[in-house]
Parts: structure tokens; sequence; C-alpha cells
């Protein structure tokens, strides 16, 4: 066992020494907590697990990254942990998702926003797609809507919680069009598909990756994507905008925060670890099995997108109809 | 039977049912699309109060048999175990798990079943040790730490 | 014959030393931590995903599955010796398991849940080979109108759970109602009894809820006394340690209906194991000769629920392999890692990877063998632990409880909820209010309420949706007649007396 702890060391130690030297002064001495807000097999779960194995395959980093579970209050128990508890502590990390910003605007019982969290990268944009059943007689987005319009209420998209991105890209939708149809609620990803393949609602907004195999063995028609280009696995599908829609793009994002009063050097030093990880090829691999789009930004362009996410999200919502909470 | 605590129970249940209606009052009823927050609180919230009244007043009517009165050493020793967990409890964020639980234990030992001290101790530190190995060492679980940082 | 064949395929698959091996170390992993509270597969699977990379795919399969099917056994242990919940599904174990304990039979109990857990796994192995790709049809066509009436006849099971008084028993499981409905509405986020605290917005998780009121509760309501050596009695002999004959003989009806109702409710992605252990408890009782011995310790309420629960893993794999559908956190860690070997779990699993579906099928055979194996041994081993004094044993349990509560959620706020969750177990305890119901009012009154919701949402609120649909107003149906089978009893007893007098 000795020996190979330390084979390791000394390749980890390569692996460091080639590495240009960025980030001056700052280096993790210990293995460094990666955090997120949902337990083991939830999405932030899975993609920070995905971040740590490619960072180890790779062996871009000199210590581990220990993926650590802080669930509760849609991601506020965790924004939380990381105000009160961890201020200006260099070896955590979390990973954040868009319900980081939208949580905090509904929710009067989360105590911090995204601004009192230091922002790092912006690593991934997950494209949607529009799916119906394939026997169902939507062709385009264009026959779903006016089908909506038809007979106004009748029509069900099976989707997530309020001011997820479904709700928003149906809000949209619903306001350009002057359609209207129900938005029915599941707590997992898994009920919405078998509420839409069981024929029991009639659209979805559905993340590439989940819509595959269905998609390939015939059960479900994509009608159109939410993405800002067409998806390479989709060259047929139009975007929302082409098939016509003049709605905004919406991304769902993820990336890493880390705690607030962290060394300017830290961040630097993070910043520069994922512009190289972003090209290994692991990471490549990951982006292309689950149709990811590179999303990369450094922090200070992260707290800008980061402003500009949350007020259009807010103003979405007050338009429809939610309370917002700050 | 206890029909006295029957009664207070029964109090404490209807007047948590008020409150639960209470606040489903502000949610709405019906939405557009069909029930909504309010609706499923509601009804239980009436339940509750319809349920407990019903059992206030059965043990009202019976309230002439009399029931044996639970000792108040008895309960006595079930709460104060209850708060030493508390106290443990509050510890954890300070002193962490091994320290709070080795408090909490070495207390327990001593002090409820009246152990002598040494071997209360090696109780308590032979058990948290354990804890350590099983959960902090073997599972990689990590138990609550302290300020001190274990 | 083709898919004995294939069969035969897998099991040359799995028999290979190397798969053999991994097979071993899952499920040996999975009774691990299905013995420790709070610990789960979920968790277990997701710390060694990075570990499974350098595996070959089939390999790593078969071991992650392993722990998956493995904790079910475990799961059983402490929920039998220590009255301590060890997954949530094994919370109906208590019931009659730790009674049989307490009478000295902890040995007959522990084996009878493991043989239990032995034929329903493999009942549940056999269903998911035999009918896959039909019964993911049946899971489609389940939709929430009729979980909402699954859920009612889960809830009419509080008929059979009530123990002295009727009223106290809904008074308990309104309670239950209550604590689920705490946190963030999902369909319009507002906020409900969150009293202000941010983690209460997810609402209060299972375990903390679980382990207060049954393991708390026990401990703080033994400890009034400071006498008594020995919290319970330890088996002696051989004979007292393994379940006789007669226990076998009682449970053949317990094992046939935990299989059935685990593996069919597995299959549904909504519904979940701990639904599935009620529902053959209450079943159990229903049919049973002697219904007022269910809570005191009688070995068919132990082998219906824990042989529902294992049942549940064939069936989980159903959605998961042929859909692509998880139905519960541990079956969302599984398909990701399917997805990150590179395979496709969906319509065409079966298809295009036989020798890796097969070779899984047949290694769930051979682990429930070995799981088996392991276990029996492993039993009297476990009942040592009955004798530790009660002073060594109450803080043992106390500081279980709060590690486990705490692996859950990494948040301190929770071993604050399990002290409260604690004393109403003590309160129930001393006042005469069953804890039972309400464990099942907070296990069914969330689905209940999104099902009933989002079907008034599907229906644009016609009411009639719920009996329009026959698998739905079937349950109805049911659901009905077990809240009037007191009162048939009732009118039949008066009736014979009649006719006596």
């Amino acid at each position: 066992m000795k020996s190979r702890y330390g084979v390791l060391a000394a390749a980890l130690l390569l692996a460091v020494a080639a590495a240009p030297l960025h980030a001056q002064g700052f280096k993790p001495s210990k293995p460094i907590e990666f955090m997120t807000h949902t337990g083991p097999g939830g999405g932030g779960d899975v993609f920070a697990r995905g971040i740590a194995a490619a960072m180890e395959k790779e062996g871009l980093m000199p210590v581990r990254m220990q993926v650590v579970n802080k669930t509760g209050g849609g991601g506020a128990t965790a924004m939380a942990y990381l105000v009160n508890e961890k201020k200006g502590d260099t070896h955590i990390i979390a990973v954040f998702t868009g319900l980081w910003f939208t949580n905090p605007i509904m929710r009067k019982e989360a105590k911090f926003t995204m601004k009192d969290l230091t922002p790092v990268v912006r690593l991934v944009l997950e494209p949607a797609m529009v799916a119906v059943k394939n026997d169902a007689p939507y062709k385009s987005l264009q026959d779903f809507i006016d089908a909506a319009k038809q007979s106004p209420g009748s029509l069900k998209q099976s989707a997530g919680s309020l001011g997820s991105r479904d709700w928003i890209v149906r809000q949209l939708l619903m306001t350009n069009t002057g359609a209207n149809w129900a938005y029915i609620s599941f707590p997992g990803g898994g009920e919405r598909i078998a509420a839409l393949l069981g024929g029991h609602v009639n659209m979805m907004v559905i993340e590439p990756q989940e819509a595959g195999e269905h998609i390939r063995a015939g059960n479900l028609r994509v009608i159109a994507t939410v993405s800002d280009k067409r998806l390479p696995a989709f060259p047929d599908v139009p975007t929302i905008q082409e098939a016509g829609f003049k709605i905004p793009n919406v991304p769902q994002v993820r990336g890493i925060v880390a705690p607030p009063g962290v060394p300017a050097e830290v961040v630097a030093y993070w910043e520069d670890l994922f512009a190289r990880f972003i090209k290994t090829p692991s990471w490549q691999k990951y982006l292309a099995d689950n149709m990811f789009q590179d999303g990369y930004m450094r922090s200070a362009e992260l707290a800008k997108f980061g402003d500009q996410f949350s007020d259009t999200t807010r103003e979405i919502l007050k338009a429809g109809g939610v309370k917002v909470a700050r | 039977m206890a029909k006295t605590s029957d009664v207070l129970s029964g109090a404490v249940l209807a007047a948590l049912g008020i409150f639960i209606i209470t606040e489903a009052r502000q949610w709405e009823y019906l939405g557009p699309d069909g029930p909504g927050p309010g609706f499923f609180p509601m009804w239980y919230g009436i339940a509750m109060v319809a349920l407990s009244s019903l059992l206030i007043a059965t043990s009202i009517g019976q309230a002439l048999a009399h029931a044996p009165r639970p000792k108040a050493s008895e309960v006595g020793r079930a709460l104060g175990t209850w708060a030493v967990l508390v106290a443990c409890v509050a510890l954890l964020k300070v002193l962490g798990f091994i320290v709070a639980f080795t408090l909490f234990t070495l207390f327990i030992v001593r002090f409820l079943y009246g152990e002598p001290l040494g071997k209360a101790a090696a109780i308590a530190v032979g058990g948290a040790v354990g804890f350590y190995l099983l959960f902090d060492v073997a599972l990689n679980v990590g138990l609550p730490a302290g300020m001190l940082g274990f | 014959m083709e898919g004995f064949g294939y069969l035969m395929q897998g099991f040359a698959v799995a028999l290979t030393p190397y798969n053999l091996l991994w097979c071993f170390i899952g499920v040996f992993l999975g009774t691990v931590i299905g013995v420790l509270p709070g610990l789960g597969p979920a968790a277990t699977i997701a710390m060694l995903l990075p570990l499974t990379f350098k595996m070959e795919p089939t390999g790593a399969v078969i071991m992650l599955a392993g722990i998956y099917y493995g904790s079910k056994y475990g799961g059983s242990t402490t929920s039998i010796l220590l009255n301590v919940p060890g997954e949530s599904a094994s919370v109906v174990t208590c019931f009659d398991g730790y009674q049989m304990a307490r009478r000295g039979r902890a040995g007959a109990a522990l084996g009878i849940a493991a043989i239990a857990s032995f034929v329903a796994g493999t009942f549940g192995v056999v269903g998911l080979m035999l009918v896959a790709p039909p019964l993911a049809r049946f899971a489609l066509s389940f939709s929430s109108p009729e979980y909402f009436s699954l859920m009612c006849l889960g809830l009419a099971m509080v008929v059979l759970l009530a123990g002295k008084s009727m009223i106290k028993a809904l008074l308990a499981m309104l309670v239950g109602l209550w604590i689920a409905g705490m946190g963030t509405d999902l369909f319009t986020s507002t906020s409900r009894f969150t009293f202000g605290h941010a983690e209460l917005l997810d609402g209060v998780d299972f375990v903390v809820v679980a382990i207060g009121i049954f393991a708390l509760g026990e401990v703080f309501g033994n400890m009034e006394v400071r006498e008594g050596a020995q919290m319970l009695p330890a088996p002696k002999g051989l004979r007292n340690l393994l379940p006789t004959w007669r226990d076998l003989k009682d449970c053949r009806f317990a094992f046939l209906n935990g299989s059935l109702v685990g593996f069919v409710i597995g299959v549904l992605p909504g519904a979940g194991s701990t639904i599935a252990s009620f529902i053959s408890y209450g079943i159990e009782k229903a049919v049973s000769k002697h219904p007022e011995k269910f809570g005191t310790g009688v070995v068919e309420g132990v082998a219906a629920p824990e042989g529902a629960n294992n049942a549940e893993t064939g069936g989980a794999m159903v959605p998961l392999l042929t859909l692509g559908i998880p139905g519960s956190g541990t079956t969302a860690i599984l398909l990701a890692a399917f997805i990150l070997w590179g395979l496709r779990p969906g319509p065409l699993m079966i298809q295009d990877n036989p020798t890796l579906f097969w070779g899984l099928v047949a290694s769930m055979y051979i682990g429930n063998v070995m799981l088996l194996i392991l276990n029996l041994p492993l039993i009297p081993l476990f009942a040592q632990i009955l004798r530790l004094p009660t002073y060594m044993l109450y803080p043992f349990i106390l500081g279980i409880s709060i590690v486990g509560v705490y692996s859950v959620s990494g948040s301190l706020f929770d071993t604050w909820m399990l002290a409260i969750f604690g004393l109403l177990g003590y309160a129930m305890r001393k006042l005469d209010y069953p804890s039972a119901p309400l464990i099942l009012g907070f296990v069914l009154g969330d689905i209940m309420e999104r099902a009933l919701r989002q079907s008034l949402m599907m229906s644009q609120g016609d009411l009639t949706i719920f009996v329009s649909r026959p698998m739905s107003a079937t349950m109805l149906f049911l659901a009905v007649l077990i809240l009037l089978a007191p009162l048939f009893r009732k009118a039949n007893a008066l009736r014979v007396k009649a006719i006596s007098s």
C-alpha cells in the first residue's frame, strides 16, 4: 500500500511541477471539500462527482476533491453554510446551479444570495428540448401552440417546480403567443418522463440526455431545442427562436462558487485550474455524454452574468404573478 | 385509563389544528389550475380539530374512571435523559461529536445509572473512540466537528 | 427459450471469479451500511463511484447493484434489535421485529427477516427477468390519479394499525400529514410551516422522524427505571437463534404477499419501498387469523414488510433499466453511474447490451444466495449486542442516532430536530398514542397531496377522474372496504351473538 501511495504522490508532484505557475502563493494543501446542495444522485451531486472524477483522472490537482452533500432549503442551507461557517476558507468550493439565483429571489427564508458568495467560474450551459410523445399530432412547436390556443388550459406540460427553467420557458412562450396550457409539477425527472411517455401529459421541456434513449427508440419526438444554436446530436431540430418565437434564450447554468472573503489569488488559482480542466479529454467526453455546452466564464464575468440572470428571472417571476422576496 | 391526559393532549392537538387552519387560510385554497397550497392543510386541520374535540368529549364523559398517575420520578428520569441529549446536541457545534459524546455518555453512566466514575469514564472514552474508528476512519463518514477541528 | 439461453450466458458472465468477487464485495458492503442507520446505499454508491472507473463495467454494475440490494438485508438488524430503523423502509419491521426481540426471540426475528429477504429478493429478480418490458408499460399507465388512490389505500391501513383508540390513531396520522406538509409547496413554491427556518424549506427528512420517534422514544421510555441490567433478554441456545419450522409455516403467505406487493410497487417510480412495506404489513394483518396479535411480535409481521422491502429492488430495476427512469435517490445514482460508463439504460438497453443485462440479473440471483449465507451466521453475533448492560447500550443507541441523522444531511439542524422528535416519541408513548399511524401519514401525505393536485389539474377539476379510470377505482374501492371492515366485523359479531342466544 505504502509504495503505491508513494508512486501516486510522485505522479501528483510531477503534475503540479508541470503546471504553469499562474497562481503563485496559493496551492491547496489538504483535500478540497466540494460541496453540493443535492443529496447523492441529485443533479448537482452527479455534476460534482463528474468533475471530481475527471480531475482525478487528469491529475490536475495535488490533492483530492471530496464531495460533500449539504442538503435542504433548495440550496439555501448550503449557501448559509458557506457564509456562516466557511467565510474565508480556501479549501472549500461549491457547485452552483440556476436555483442558487432563483431560490433567494422567491424565498424569504433564504438568508443569502449569490452576491454574498465569491463567484469562481461558470462551467456549463445545459440545453433542453421541447419533447412530445411520438404519436402526438404536433409536428412542430407551432402545432403545439396552435392546439393550445384552440382549447385553452386543456394541454398539459409535465414539469418541475415553479421558477425552474421549464417554468420560465413556458411563461415566455405563453406571453409571447397568448396560448395557455397547464403546468403540472412532479418532484423528479423520472416521474415527469413517465407522465409524458404514459400519455398523461402532452409536452415536456426535457434534458437531452434524459430524452436520448427514448428518441432513439422512437417513443418521443423533439419539436424544438432550448439553446443558442442547434444541438449537434439533433441537427434537424430548430431552436425555439428558429421555430419563429422571439423569446430570450433561457440557459440552465452550472459552475463553481467559493465562500465570501476568499483571497483573489485563490480565485485566480481556481480560474486557471478550470481553464485547463475544460480542455482535458475527460471533461470533453463528459460534456459530450451529457450533451452539455461549454459555458466557461471567469469570476468577474460570472458576477456580471449573475446580476443579469437574477434581474431577468425576477422580472419573469413577477410577470408570472409570483411574489418575490427580494 | 389516563383520562385527564387525554383531555390535555386533545386540547394541545385542537390548538395545533386551529393553528394549521389559520396558517392554511393565508394560502390559496383553489387556484386557476386546481387545488392550491391551502387545500390539503385546511382539510387535515379541520379533521384534527374535529377528532381532538371528539377525544376531549369522550374522555370527559368517562372522567370518573380513576387513572393511575404516572410516577413523577420516572418521567423525571426520562426527561432528564432528554435534557442531557439536548445539551449534547448543543455542544456538537462547539466541541464536536467525539468530545460531546464522551461527556454525554459519562454523565448518563455516572449520574443516571450511578456506576463508579472510573468505569463511566472508561465506557465514555471507549465508546467515543469506537465511533471515531467506525465512522471517521473505516467508513469515511464525517462526524460533526467542533471549533477545534475534530 | 431464447431468454433461457441468455440467462445461461448471464451466469457465465456472473460466475467468473472476478465478477463473483465484486458481487461479494458489493453485498458485503451493502449489509454493513444497511446495518448502520442513516448511512444509506445512495451515499455509499456515490462515494465508491470514482473507484469503479478503473473497473470493467460489468463488474462495477454488479458491485454497485449488490450494495443496493444488500443494504436492504442489513436494514432490519437495528430495527429488530434496537428499534432503530436502519433504512427508511425498515421502519415497519420495528413494529413486530422489536417486540419479538423483547420476548427473547431476536434470533428468530433476524432469521425470518433474512429468509424473507432472500425469498422475496429472488422473486423480484425472477420478475425483473420475465416481465420487465410489459411491466414497464404498466408503470407508465399508472399516473397521478392511480397514485392518489394507492395513497388512499395506504392511509386506510390506519384502521389496521390503530391500537386501543381509533381516534388517537387518526390524530397521530393527521400529525404525520402535517409534518409531511412542512416545506416548500412544489406547485406554487409557497413555504408552509417552515417557521422562518431555511433548513425546513425541503421538509423534514424521514430518517429524523423515524429514528426520533421509534429509537429515542423507546430509549427515554426505558430510561424511566434504573433497574434492569439488560434491555432485552438475549436469545439463549442455538434453538432460539433461528426461526422454527412453525415460524416458517406461519410465514408462507407473508413471503408471497411481501414478494408480490414489493415487486409491483417497486415498479412504480413514484411510490417506494416504505410504502410497499406498509401495504404488505397491512394486507398481512387484514387476512390474518389473529390480527389482534400484530404489534406484539408475530413472525408474519416481520416477514411481510421485509420481503416487500427486498422484492422492491427487483421491481425498481424495471423502470431503471427499461425506461431509464429512477424512482429513488439510490436508483438515480445507479443511473448516473450507468451513464458515466457509457451504458444507456432505456428501452433499447436489453437489446443493445444483453451481456450486461443478463449478467446483472444472474449476479442478483447469486448475490441473494450470498446474502443469505452471509447474514445467517451473523445473527448470533449481532444478537450479542443485547448482552450489553443498559447503561452502555442506551448511550450507544443515542450516539448512533445522532450520527445517523447527521450523515444524511450533514446539518446540525437535523440533530436538533431529532431531539424534538425524540421528545414527541416519548410523549406519544406516555399518552397512549400509537406511533405507526404517524409514520404512515408522514410517508404518504406528501405524495397523496401531490397526486391529488396533479390529477385535478389533468382533469381540469373533474373529480370523476378517480373513479373513471379502472385501476384507480379498484384501489379506492379496496380502501373503502378496509375502512368499513371494523364495522362489518362488529355487525357480524352482533349477528353471531343474536343467533346463538
